[in-house]
Protein backbone atom coordinates (compact mmCIF):
# COMPACT_ATOMS: atom_id res chain seq x y z
CA UNK A 1 0.00 0.00 0.00
CA UNK A 2 2.70 2.56 -0.02
CA UNK A 3 2.85 2.74 -3.48
CA UNK A 4 -0.96 3.88 -2.78
CA UNK A 5 0.50 6.55 -0.81
CA UNK A 6 3.06 7.70 -2.92
CA UNK A 7 1.22 7.94 -5.77
CA UNK A 8 -1.05 10.46 -3.35
CA UNK A 9 2.44 12.69 -2.42
CA UNK A 10 2.87 12.95 -6.38
CA UNK A 11 -0.74 14.18 -6.92
CA UNK A 12 -0.09 16.66 -3.83
CA UNK A 13 2.69 17.87 -5.28
CA UNK A 14 1.30 18.20 -8.49
CA UNK A 15 -1.76 20.37 -7.36
CA UNK A 16 0.97 22.47 -5.19
CA UNK A 17 -0.55 21.30 -1.78
CA UNK A 18 2.17 22.66 0.49
CA UNK A 19 4.35 20.21 1.77
CA UNK A 20 4.17 20.11 5.54
CA UNK A 21 0.02 19.22 5.13
CA UNK A 22 1.13 17.18 1.97
CA UNK A 23 3.60 15.16 4.44
CA UNK A 24 0.46 14.79 7.58
CA UNK A 25 -1.89 13.65 5.02
CA UNK A 26 0.45 11.12 3.44
CA UNK A 27 1.45 10.11 7.27
CA UNK A 28 -1.94 9.74 8.37
CA UNK A 29 -3.05 7.30 5.26
CA UNK A 30 0.30 5.90 5.88
CA UNK A 31 -0.38 4.63 9.75
CA UNK A 32 -4.13 3.64 8.80
CA UNK A 33 -3.06 1.30 5.75
CA UNK A 34 -0.13 -0.16 8.25
CA UNK A 35 -2.84 -0.76 10.93
CA UNK A 36 -6.05 -1.81 8.83
CA UNK A 37 -3.25 -3.85 6.98
CA UNK A 38 -1.94 -5.63 10.31
CA UNK A 39 -5.92 -6.28 11.59
CA UNK A 40 -6.24 -8.36 8.29
CA UNK A 41 -8.72 -5.18 6.81
CA UNK A 42 -8.43 -4.64 3.28
CA UNK A 43 -6.94 -1.63 1.86
CA UNK A 44 -10.35 -1.52 -0.54
CA UNK A 45 -12.83 -1.86 3.06
CA UNK A 46 -10.98 1.34 4.66
CA UNK A 47 -10.77 3.63 1.55
CA UNK A 48 -13.36 1.52 -1.38
CA UNK A 49 -13.49 2.16 -4.42
CA UNK A 50 -10.78 5.17 -4.12
CA UNK A 51 -8.20 2.65 -3.89
CA UNK A 52 -8.27 2.18 -7.73
CA UNK A 53 -8.18 6.19 -8.42
CA UNK A 54 -5.20 7.38 -5.82
CA UNK A 55 -4.90 11.09 -7.96
CA UNK A 56 -8.79 11.69 -7.59
CA UNK A 57 -8.41 10.44 -3.87
CA UNK A 58 -5.35 12.55 -3.51
CA UNK A 59 -7.40 16.13 -5.04
CA UNK A 60 -10.84 15.39 -3.07
CA UNK A 61 -9.31 14.98 0.09
CA UNK A 62 -7.31 18.11 -0.47
CA UNK A 63 -9.86 19.93 -2.28
CA UNK A 64 -12.67 19.16 0.72
CA UNK A 65 -10.05 20.33 3.11
CA UNK A 66 -9.86 23.80 1.36
CA UNK A 67 -6.16 23.58 0.07
CA UNK A 68 -7.09 23.55 -3.28
CA UNK A 69 -9.71 24.66 -4.99
CA UNK A 70 -12.19 22.28 -6.11
CA UNK A 71 -11.25 21.29 -9.57
CA UNK A 72 -15.04 19.19 -10.71
CA UNK A 73 -17.43 22.22 -10.62
CA UNK A 74 -15.44 24.09 -12.68
CA UNK A 75 -15.27 21.49 -15.38
CA UNK A 76 -19.30 21.11 -15.29
CA UNK A 77 -19.85 24.59 -15.92
CA UNK A 78 -16.84 25.14 -18.58
CA UNK A 79 -16.06 22.10 -20.78
CA UNK A 80 -19.87 21.33 -21.52
CA UNK A 81 -20.40 25.01 -23.31
CA UNK A 82 -17.07 24.23 -24.97
CA UNK A 83 -17.86 20.97 -26.22
CA UNK A 84 -21.39 21.75 -27.18
CA UNK A 85 -19.71 24.50 -29.35
CA UNK A 86 -17.67 22.08 -30.61
CA UNK A 87 -19.91 19.50 -31.70
CA UNK A 88 -22.58 21.92 -32.73
CA UNK A 89 -19.98 23.81 -35.43
CA UNK A 90 -19.26 20.11 -36.73
CA UNK A 91 -22.80 18.97 -37.19
CA UNK A 92 -23.56 22.13 -38.99
CA UNK A 93 -20.63 21.48 -41.18
CA UNK A 94 -21.24 17.76 -41.89
CA UNK A 95 -24.76 19.06 -42.89
CA UNK A 96 -23.92 22.19 -45.07
CA UNK A 97 -21.28 20.03 -47.12
CA UNK A 98 -23.93 17.13 -47.27
CA UNK A 99 -26.17 19.56 -48.70
CA UNK A 100 -24.06 21.43 -51.32
CA UNK A 101 -22.71 17.52 -51.80
CA UNK A 102 -26.47 16.74 -53.09
CA UNK A 103 -27.63 19.91 -54.53
CA UNK A 104 -25.35 21.93 -55.88
CA UNK A 105 -24.23 22.53 -59.02
CA UNK A 106 -21.43 21.89 -60.24
CA UNK A 107 -20.87 18.52 -58.40
CA UNK A 108 -18.95 15.44 -58.73
CA UNK A 109 -20.89 12.52 -60.63
CA UNK A 110 -20.06 9.57 -62.62
CA UNK A 111 -20.62 9.16 -66.43
CA UNK A 112 -20.83 6.25 -68.40
CA UNK A 113 -18.83 7.33 -72.06
CA UNK A 114 -18.77 4.94 -75.07
CA UNK A 115 -15.07 4.99 -76.77
CA UNK A 116 -13.44 3.18 -79.60
CA UNK A 117 -10.91 0.18 -78.27
CA UNK A 118 -8.93 -0.05 -81.34
CA UNK A 119 -8.81 2.88 -83.54
CA UNK A 120 -6.98 1.07 -86.00
CA UNK A 121 -9.28 -1.33 -86.60
CA UNK A 122 -10.63 -2.15 -90.19
CA UNK A 123 -13.28 -0.34 -91.10
CA UNK A 124 -16.36 -1.49 -90.32
CA UNK A 125 -15.52 -2.73 -87.25
CA UNK A 126 -14.98 -0.80 -84.58
CA UNK A 127 -14.95 -2.60 -81.21
CA UNK A 128 -16.22 -0.33 -78.06
CA UNK A 129 -15.55 -0.26 -74.48
CA UNK A 130 -17.45 1.31 -72.07
CA UNK A 131 -16.19 3.55 -69.09
CA UNK A 132 -16.65 4.88 -66.33
CA UNK A 133 -15.48 8.09 -65.60
CA UNK A 134 -15.93 10.32 -62.63
CA UNK A 135 -16.32 13.79 -63.33
CA UNK A 136 -15.78 16.06 -60.68
CA UNK A 137 -15.99 20.19 -60.67
CA UNK A 138 -13.58 22.36 -58.71
CA UNK A 139 -15.47 23.07 -56.07
CA UNK A 140 -16.48 19.32 -55.05
CA UNK A 141 -13.47 18.13 -53.61
CA UNK A 142 -13.30 21.11 -51.25
CA UNK A 143 -16.62 19.67 -50.72
CA UNK A 144 -15.29 16.58 -49.94
CA UNK A 145 -12.78 17.42 -47.66
CA UNK A 146 -15.28 20.06 -45.55
CA UNK A 147 -17.62 16.80 -44.71
CA UNK A 148 -14.97 14.31 -44.12
CA UNK A 149 -12.72 16.26 -42.26
CA UNK A 150 -16.41 17.57 -40.13
CA UNK A 151 -17.36 13.83 -39.50
CA UNK A 152 -13.69 13.41 -37.94
CA UNK A 153 -14.63 16.27 -36.01
CA UNK A 154 -18.22 14.91 -35.05
CA UNK A 155 -16.26 11.25 -34.23
CA UNK A 156 -13.33 13.22 -31.87
CA UNK A 157 -16.27 15.49 -30.07
CA UNK A 158 -18.03 11.82 -29.00
CA UNK A 159 -14.93 10.60 -27.84
CA UNK A 160 -14.80 13.86 -25.38
CA UNK A 161 -18.30 13.46 -24.56
CA UNK A 162 -17.93 10.07 -23.61
CA UNK A 163 -14.42 10.65 -21.64
CA UNK A 164 -15.67 13.62 -19.83
CA UNK A 165 -18.50 11.47 -18.94
CA UNK A 166 -16.29 8.95 -17.53
CA UNK A 167 -14.10 11.34 -15.61
CA UNK A 168 -17.37 13.33 -14.47
CA UNK A 169 -17.95 13.96 -10.67
CA UNK A 170 -18.49 10.48 -8.67
CA UNK A 171 -22.04 9.80 -7.58
CA UNK A 172 -20.88 7.78 -4.51
CA UNK A 173 -19.93 8.30 -1.11
CA UNK A 174 -16.64 11.42 -0.95
CA UNK A 175 -13.93 9.12 -3.04
CA UNK B 1 -22.59 -2.38 -7.62
CA UNK B 2 -25.63 -3.87 -6.89
CA UNK B 3 -28.75 -2.13 -6.68
CA UNK B 4 -29.33 -2.76 -3.12
CA UNK B 5 -25.68 -1.54 -1.88
CA UNK B 6 -26.47 1.33 -4.31
CA UNK B 7 -28.91 2.52 -2.38
CA UNK B 8 -27.67 2.11 0.79
CA UNK B 9 -24.61 4.12 -0.26
CA UNK B 10 -27.56 6.64 -1.57
CA UNK B 11 -29.14 6.67 1.99
CA UNK B 12 -25.62 6.97 4.28
CA UNK B 13 -24.44 9.51 1.96
CA UNK B 14 -26.23 12.08 3.76
CA UNK B 15 -26.27 11.32 7.23
CA UNK B 16 -21.96 9.90 7.19
CA UNK B 17 -21.13 13.05 8.83
CA UNK B 18 -23.59 12.90 11.47
CA UNK B 19 -21.95 9.14 11.93
CA UNK B 20 -18.82 10.43 12.35
CA UNK B 21 -19.60 13.50 14.41
CA UNK B 22 -21.54 10.73 16.82
CA UNK B 23 -18.66 8.14 17.24
CA UNK B 24 -16.14 10.85 17.73
CA UNK B 25 -17.97 12.41 20.38
CA UNK B 26 -17.79 9.22 22.24
CA UNK B 27 -14.20 9.41 22.59
CA UNK B 28 -11.37 11.31 20.16
CA UNK B 29 -10.38 9.03 17.02
CA UNK B 30 -8.47 8.78 14.62
CA UNK B 31 -9.60 8.13 11.08
CA UNK B 32 -8.96 4.21 10.85
CA UNK B 33 -10.47 4.24 14.61
CA UNK B 34 -13.48 5.98 13.66
CA UNK B 35 -13.76 3.18 10.36
CA UNK B 36 -13.78 0.22 12.87
CA UNK B 37 -16.41 2.07 15.01
CA UNK B 38 -18.80 2.33 12.48
CA UNK B 39 -17.68 -1.09 11.29
CA UNK B 40 -18.88 -2.64 14.80
CA UNK B 41 -22.14 -1.00 14.14
CA UNK B 42 -22.47 -2.63 10.89
CA UNK B 43 -21.71 0.31 8.87
CA UNK B 44 -18.99 -1.64 6.70
CA UNK B 45 -20.78 0.11 3.88
CA UNK B 46 -18.69 2.98 4.47
CA UNK B 47 -16.03 1.53 2.84
CA UNK B 48 -18.04 2.59 -0.61
CA UNK B 49 -16.56 5.84 -0.08
CA UNK B 50 -13.89 7.34 2.20
CA UNK B 51 -14.18 8.96 5.45
CA UNK B 52 -10.81 11.18 4.77
CA UNK B 53 -12.44 13.56 2.91
CA UNK B 54 -15.58 13.95 4.66
CA UNK B 55 -13.41 14.41 7.83
CA UNK B 56 -11.20 17.25 5.71
CA UNK B 57 -14.50 19.02 5.24
CA UNK B 58 -15.98 18.49 8.56
CA UNK B 59 -12.43 20.38 9.93
CA UNK B 60 -13.03 23.05 7.12
CA UNK B 61 -16.34 24.00 8.51
CA UNK B 62 -14.74 24.18 12.08
CA UNK B 63 -16.97 21.34 12.82
CA UNK B 64 -14.21 18.97 14.34
CA UNK B 65 -10.93 20.11 16.27
CA UNK B 66 -8.13 18.29 15.98
CA UNK B 67 -4.98 17.51 17.34
CA UNK B 68 -1.93 15.06 17.35
CA UNK B 69 -0.70 12.43 20.13
CA UNK B 70 1.19 9.13 20.33
CA UNK B 71 -1.19 5.82 19.45
CA UNK B 72 -0.58 3.23 22.32
CA UNK B 73 3.55 3.14 21.24
CA UNK B 74 2.81 3.75 17.26
CA UNK B 75 3.60 6.98 15.88
CA UNK B 76 1.61 10.15 16.63
CA UNK B 77 -2.01 10.51 14.78
CA UNK B 78 -4.70 12.78 14.17
CA UNK B 79 -7.02 12.84 16.71
CA UNK B 80 -10.46 14.10 16.00
CA UNK B 81 -13.28 15.51 18.26
CA UNK B 82 -16.40 17.83 17.48
CA UNK B 83 -16.31 21.33 18.45
CA UNK B 84 -19.16 22.93 20.14
CA UNK B 85 -20.23 24.19 16.49
CA UNK B 86 -19.90 20.42 15.58
CA UNK B 87 -22.23 18.76 18.65
CA UNK B 88 -24.91 21.73 17.78
CA UNK B 89 -24.37 20.33 14.12
CA UNK B 90 -25.10 16.77 15.17
CA UNK B 91 -28.07 17.39 17.45
CA UNK B 92 -29.51 19.12 14.82
CA UNK B 93 -28.57 16.27 12.18
CA UNK B 94 -29.43 13.71 14.53
CA UNK B 95 -33.61 15.80 15.02
CA UNK B 96 -33.51 16.11 10.97
CA UNK B 97 -32.74 12.13 10.46
CA UNK B 98 -34.98 11.41 13.11
CA UNK B 99 -37.98 12.96 11.80
CA UNK B 100 -36.99 12.51 8.19
CA UNK B 101 -36.69 8.43 9.49
CA UNK B 102 -40.09 8.37 10.86
CA UNK B 103 -41.90 10.35 7.75
CA UNK B 104 -40.12 7.51 5.71
CA UNK B 105 -41.07 4.94 7.98
CA UNK B 106 -45.34 6.00 7.99
CA UNK B 107 -44.90 5.56 4.32
CA UNK B 108 -43.16 2.62 4.25
CA UNK B 109 -44.79 0.73 7.14
CA UNK B 110 -47.57 -0.66 5.73
CA UNK B 111 -46.30 -2.23 2.57
CA UNK B 112 -45.91 -6.61 3.09
CA UNK B 113 -43.19 -7.57 1.58
CA UNK B 114 -43.48 -10.97 -0.20
CA UNK B 115 -40.88 -12.95 -2.00
CA UNK B 116 -41.96 -15.15 -4.95
CA UNK B 117 -40.88 -18.76 -4.33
Amino acid sequence: MSDFVEQCRREWKRLQVPDPLAEEMAADLASDLREAEAEGVSAEELLGRSVFDPKTFAASWAAERGIIPAAPERRTRRRPLVLVAFTAVSALVVFVSALALATGQPQASIVATTRSHRPSAPAGFVPTTRHLVAQASLAAPVEWILLVLAILALGFAAWLWTSWNRSGPTRGLPA
Amino acid sequence: MAPGAQRRTELLRGVLDLCLLAVMQEGPAYGYEMTKRLRDRGLAIVGEGSIYPLLGRLERGGLVETYRSASNGGPPRKYYRPSSAGRLALALGVSEWRAARDAVDAVLAPVKIEVAS
